[in-house]
């Protein structure tokens, strides 16, 4: 990677000191907007499971096994039976991919709230994880399964809008290949907003339970969350989300990650709360700066 | 120096202006009122402007709710939105909830003017709020001012309805669930309740007529019964002339201040220049109530974190703190959200609209008052003030259990047991705080006017007793005239230490009452002799 | 009064006081502007003319109006460079004013932008308000300034009789023959609630609409998107809003269902309502009433480890294995139960409509 490093070094070293040096400014707003600008217009294009997740692989598997012998099963017992955290054996791949990209697992102390945490595995050794807990009831000899990583369905492409009736047709039949953010504002709303905040912003359920907020998650992370209902958040299943609802509501929580905002400052999107925070402290706070300097103070 | 040619322009100028003068007294013998009018006196005080802050978002809200009127379609009817608003193309929606879609994504300058709009509200709620606990703690409500306490009252409880009316209009799924709850406290009134709720909503929740209808109400109803209750609000404090706080040279009997011509019109209209620019500078930068995320309404959708604008939020509170208590038996009931919803605000207001008459009796202080307290001066009526912001913020804060609870790692639970307590517990201990700090404040602060509570004992050097403003002891007068002391004068004041140094002999020095004012000198020089009331 | 002492009596504004005339002192400064003769310091007996001070013609000068006080100043009167600078500076900013008035009209014709919008309407209106602020304080007279508040607030012992006088012109004969009085209070009272009738028509009669759902015998369970719903298609742990089929749009008849997995185990409903519930071998499926009987939000969120609903309006908590009762927040009943069945195709469908009104109180619910 050191090939084209001397003529970058020479080029950086004239923008500092030499005739190029009034360049470096807006060269600099433009290298940060170049970068900003892809991450804004980012969104949509990425696709989910861009490396396979999950291996049949004995030697991956085996190494997954050693792995969850070493970190797990203290907690979750051999071959995932179950202990002091629950059986792993009908858990599936989406869970065991979930839980420890998300840094939920390994977890302390049984009793507490799984939340987002760093991630403590490297891509490699999650992968085998997940192969050894996709082949957790083959190795128990129970038939069934746990849910697999849903592949998310991409959006419909813009230039596709005449379709437009089509679309909402396949939608809502389940048998669309694409996906629209209309129909995933449409079934967040009715089925994540409640608990998520019609922003993603998070909540609170009873008994302490923190519900987080959605601005984190990638799009497998959702697609999985779903469909395993990581305790205390309920479990969708095929029968009450289908694959397109699925990846309908995945695709319109990235958007959601960075929404249209055309009004300024999204003030964390918490609502009417913030709102008042900003109106009162910088609004009145200011009017009230301007009669100070206006008035007396008697 | 005026030249020749300057005196001619003046002359053709006052000439014009007796013509136009003329002309309007011809047809209205308005001369003797308008130099009265030009000649009224505003006193200057920061705090006086925070009711105009108020006046100027009002008119703020008026204008650009004229144009936003001309956008919105007052139609629940369902339609189906097109637009370029991806994430909403293809789903159902109402009228109303399309055309504010519309305005603020396909209207040129649509969504800042909504915007200007929603912020003004917020800022004029804000100010009101401000305002009212300046009239209470300087207790500008008492006599002959009564009459304008309850019309401001009034306006503030018109005004919260009117901001809810209009936030409600857009029929989105944030507004829509507010709607919810008041159609349940509507129907929680006893006997009538159910009626009342079918009348206003013509049937049950949530009916197709009431954002119509609810647009009647915003857009003329309220509006009218606003302005007309802000003109009479303005029409008596313009017969009875502004308050001001007592100083050195102010009277009962005189006004201090800006001729309205040309000082205080011109200054007026520089603030109603400011208010406009912060309200522009919140709408162009900061995002308010984001309808699109939210989605249009349907009963049977909820986003968790509900809660109303902030001036509403102290109902929400209480809804949320109230214990579960619910009135049952012989086939009636009255369901629970009456008693946060209804019957507590009740007499809270109630309260506050008496205040005046309750504030009489307390301080059996019947006289007219121009000149107003200083909040220490009236240490019970201001921790009953703190007493009810610290039982108000509660309430709010309590609307937002959710998310604080979110954001702190806080169950709920523990939460609103916190805000419960709190309700009663903190206005009570926020009140006695209050009350010590105004005691405390009188005691030892350099108070203008204010005389010592107490004698002041000083000791001389050859150890006698007397007290202060005996003029046959260690008196330099010389001292004393140079600081501007009468004979009456009973400030603290050292004796024998022409400097002017206010603590005399500090080693002998017995004081009994306020503490050192050697700053007092510089206040009491005056013509008069200040009033204390 | 002495002329050593600051001759309004009070402490300045926030400008800094400038000269004030006296008597003695008037130089040959003249005004830029002419004012009747007795208020100009230039006139020989210089002394203030009451009308302009709150005072009735014919009163005496109160002690509390300063007789010396020259409501004619401004900063900068007897500075004409000072003046010419001010002037200036307030049209510099006023200049900014326009260029933002032009900007504004640029940006509308280019397509709109909120943000350049509203930061040119702030900026432009900050610089006109402040060379308002600036042209006040500098360039124009009448601060503090002390006049009379005069009697305007109470009129005198003589007018307040009369007014009584001719108030009781048109009383005092009623209060003599009472007759008139009594009718008139009579057929008001009556009269006027007889016009207000028209105000019921703003609603139907009330009847049972608070009370009814669209639920009845055999009504099949619908999600959303208007398909049957089988006891198979809901995980363990999970949920899914069904709707009446024969009116999916009836706002009061949203229902949650719940398979309740793993707690299955621990849900022993009472009696009566043993056959309400559907048994799967993927747990146990329940169905209560969306319409918090708080305030009516709908209960959306499900705790899956305490198996509690919550609402997120205001935070009722219902126990679904104790038939959702409230255990924690405002609402003071259980969420009602719908009782399930399955029919001959295995859908699920209501047993009959929901045994009590759902959502919240009322008056005549009981």
């Amino acid at each position: 990677m050191s090939m084209h490093l001397a003529p970058v070094r020479r080029f950086l070293r004239s923008l500092v000191a030499g005739r190029r040096r009034l360049l470096a400014g807006p060269l600099a707003v433009v290298g940060v907007a170049v970068v900003a600008g892809s991450f804004l217009f980012g969104l949509g294009g990425t696709s989910s499971a861009t490396q396979p997740k999950v291996s049949t692989n004995k030697a991956t598997i085996t190494a997954g096994e050693n792995l969850y012998n070493a970190h797990c099963s203290s907690c979750h017992g051999i071959d995932g039976v179950g202990g002091r955290g629950p059986s792993l054996i009908f858990a599936g791949a989406a869970a065991s991919d979930f839980y420890l990209q998300t840094g939920r697992m390994p977890l302390n102390d049984p009793n507490d709230e799984p939340l987002r945490h760093h991630r403590w595995f490297s891509q490699h050794q999650i992968v085998a994880i997940n192969s050894y807990i996709a082949a957790l009831p083959k190795i128990n000899r129970v038939k069934g399964s746990g849910p697999g990583i849903p592949e998310i369905l991409p959006l419909c492409p813009a230039s596709e809008s005449h379709n437009n009736s089509q679309i909402a047709a396949q939608q809502a039949k389940g048998t669309a290949k694409c996906v629209t953010l209309s129909f995933g504002q449409h079934t967040f709303a009715l089925d994540c907003a409640q608990c998520h905040q019609i922003a993603g912003s998070g909540g609170m359920l009873s008994k302490g339970f923190v519900i987080p907020t959605l601005q984190n998650a990638s799009l497998d992370e959702l697609g999985e969350a779903m469909r395993i209902g990581p305790m205390p958040m309920p479990k969708f299943g095929t029968g009450q989300l289908n694959h397109v609802q699925l990846s309908a509501v995945a695709r319109y929580v990235k958007y959601l990650q960075q929404p249209a905002h055309p009004g300024g400052l999204r003030i964390s999107g918490f609502g009417p709360v913030a709102e008042g925070f900003v109106g009162i402290i910088l609004g009145l706070g200011l009017l009230v700066l301007v009669a100070r300097l206006m008035g007396t103070r008697g | 120096m005026s030249t020749t040619a300057e005196r001619r322009a003046a002359d053709q100028r006052q000439k014009l202006e007796k013509a136009g003068l003329d002309f309007v007294d011809d047809r209205f013998g308005s001369s003797r009122w308008l130099q009265s009018a030009m000649d009224k006196i505003f006193p200057d005080h920061w705090s006086f402007m925070v009711g105009e802050i108020a006046m100027y978002s009002l008119i703020v809200l008026i204008i650009t709710g004229i144009y936003l009127a001309l956008f919105y379609v007052p139609s629940g009817a369902e339609v189906v939105y097109h637009g370029s608003y991806k994430p909403l193309d293809g789903q159902t929606m109402s009228e109303a909830y399309q055309s504010v879609i519309n305005l603020s994504f396909h209207v040129r300058a649509g969504l800042v003017m909504r915007q200007v709009h929603h912020w003004a509200a917020i800022v004029f709620l804000a100010a009101v709020c401000f305002h009212l606990c300046r009239i209470f703690f300087s207790g500008a409500f008492r006599r002959p001012r009564e009459i304008n306490w309850t019309i401001g009252l009034l306006l503030l409880i018109i005004v919260m309805l009117e901001g809810f009316s209009g936030y409600s209009l857009p029929d989105d799924l944030l507004s829509g669930t507010g709607l919810r709850v008041v159609y349940s406290i509507v129907e929680s009134i006893p006997v009538i309740g159910g009626w009342v709720a079918y009348d206003l909503w013509g049937g049950a929740f949530p009916g197709t007529t009431l954002i119509p209808r609810l647009f009647v109400v915003h857009e003329f109803l309220f509006p009218l019964v606003i302005v007309g209750l802000l003109t009479a609000h303005l029409a008596i404090l313009w017969r009875q002339k502004h308050t001001d706080f007592p100083a050195p040279g102010k009277t009962e009997t005189n006004i201090v201040g800006s001729r309205l011509w040309p000082q205080y019109a011109i200054k007026s209209g520089a603030l109603f220049m400011m208010v406009i620019a912060v309200l522009c500078l919140l709408a162009g930068f900061f995002q308010v109530n984001p309808i699109w995320i939210y989605g249009p309404y349907t009963p049977y959708n909820v986003s968790a974190g509900s809660q109303p604008d902030w001036y509403v939020g102290w109902l929400d509170g209480a809804l949320r703190i109230m214990p579960h208590w619910e009135f049952r038996s012989f086939g009636v009931e009255i369901p629970n959200p009456f008693f946060p919803g209804i019957l507590i605000p009740g007499v809270l207001f109630g309260i506050m609209f008496a205040w005046p008459f309750i504030d009489r009796k307390i301080y059996n202080d019947e006289g007219p008052h121009n000149l107003l307290n200083y909040p220490r001066d009236r240490p019970f009526r201001t921790a009953v003030g703190v007493a009810a912001l610290v039982f108000f913020s509660d309430l709010t804060m309590a609307s937002g259990t959710d998310l604080i609870g979110n954001n702190l790692h806080i169950s709920y639970e523990r939460l609103i047991d916190i805000l419960q307590y709190g309700a009663i517990i903190g206005p009570i201990v926020g009140g006695i705080i209050a009350y010590k700090v105004c005691v405390a404040l009188q005691r030892t602060s350099a108070h203008p006017i204010q005389k010592p509570i107490g004698g002041v004992i000083v000791r001389g050097a050859d150890g006698s007793y007397h007290t202060l403003g005996d003029t046959d002891h260690g008196g330099d007068h010389d001292g004393a005239a140079t600081n501007g002391h009468g004979a009456e004068d009973e400030h603290l004041d050292g004796e024998g230490d022409g400097a002017g140094n206010g603590h005399g002999r500090p080693a002998e020095e017995e004081t009994v009452g306020a503490g050192g004012t050697s700053g007092a000198s510089a206040h009491s020089a005056g013509s008069s002799p200040p009033t204390d009331d | 009064m002495s002329t050593d002492q600051p001759t309004t009596g009070h402490r300045p504004g926030p400008e800094p006081a400038g000269p004030h005339y006296s008597e003695q002192d008037h130089g040959e400064q003249e005004q830029l502007f002419d004012l009747p003769p007795s208020t100009s310091p230039d006139s020989e007996s210089y002394h203030l003319d009451p009308t302009h001070f709150g005072i009735e013609p014919g009163e005496p000068w109160p002690e509390d109006v300063p007789r010396d006080q020259d409501d004619t100043w401004w900063r900068y009167r007897d500075d004409p460079a000072g003046a010419r600078k001010a002037e200036i500076k307030i049209a510099f900013m006023w200049i900014i004013t326009l260029l933002c008035g032009l900007g504004l009209a640029v940006i509308y014709v280019m397509g709109g932008d909120p943000q350049i919008e509203g930061g040119l309407l702030a900026l432009g209106f900050f610089c006109l308000g402040v060379g308002f602020v600036w042209w006040a304080r500098d360039l124009l007279p009448g601060h503090d300034v002390t006049a009379s508040r005069g009697h305007h607030s109470q009129s005198t012992e003589a007018y307040r009789t009369t007014v009584v006088a001719s108030l009781g012109r048109g009383l005092e004969p009623i209060a003599r023959r009472p007759f008139l009085g009594k009718a008139l209070g009579l057929v008001g009272g009556v009269f006027g609630v007889c016009i207000l009738f028209p105000l019921a028509s703003l609603g139907p009669r009330l009847h049972n609409g608070l009370a009814k759902t669209a639920w009845g015998r055999n009504t099949r369970l619908v999600d959303e998107n208007g398909r049957p719903v089988r006891p198979s298609d809901i995980d363990p742990n999970g949920i899914l809003t069904v709707f009446p089929q024969t009116n999916p749009g009836d706002p009061q008849g949203a229902t949650l269902l719940i398979n309740l997995g793993p707690a299955s185990n621990d849900y022993k409903p009472p009696l009566s309502r043993s056959t309400w519930k559907i048994d799967t071998p993927s747990g146990t499926i329940v169905a209560f009433s969306k319409i918090c009987t708080h305030a009516g939000c709908p209960v959306g969120l499900y705790n899956t480890i305490a198996h509690e609903l919550v609402c997120p309006c205001h935070q009722s908590t219902f126990n679904v294995l104790q038939d959702c009762k409230p255990v924690f927040g405002p609402a003071p009943r259980s969420l009602p139960q719908l009782a399930l069945a399955v029919d001959t195709d295995g859908y699920l469908v209501s047993q009959t409509g929901y045994d009590q009104p759902v959502g919240p109180g009322y008056w005549g619910r009981g």
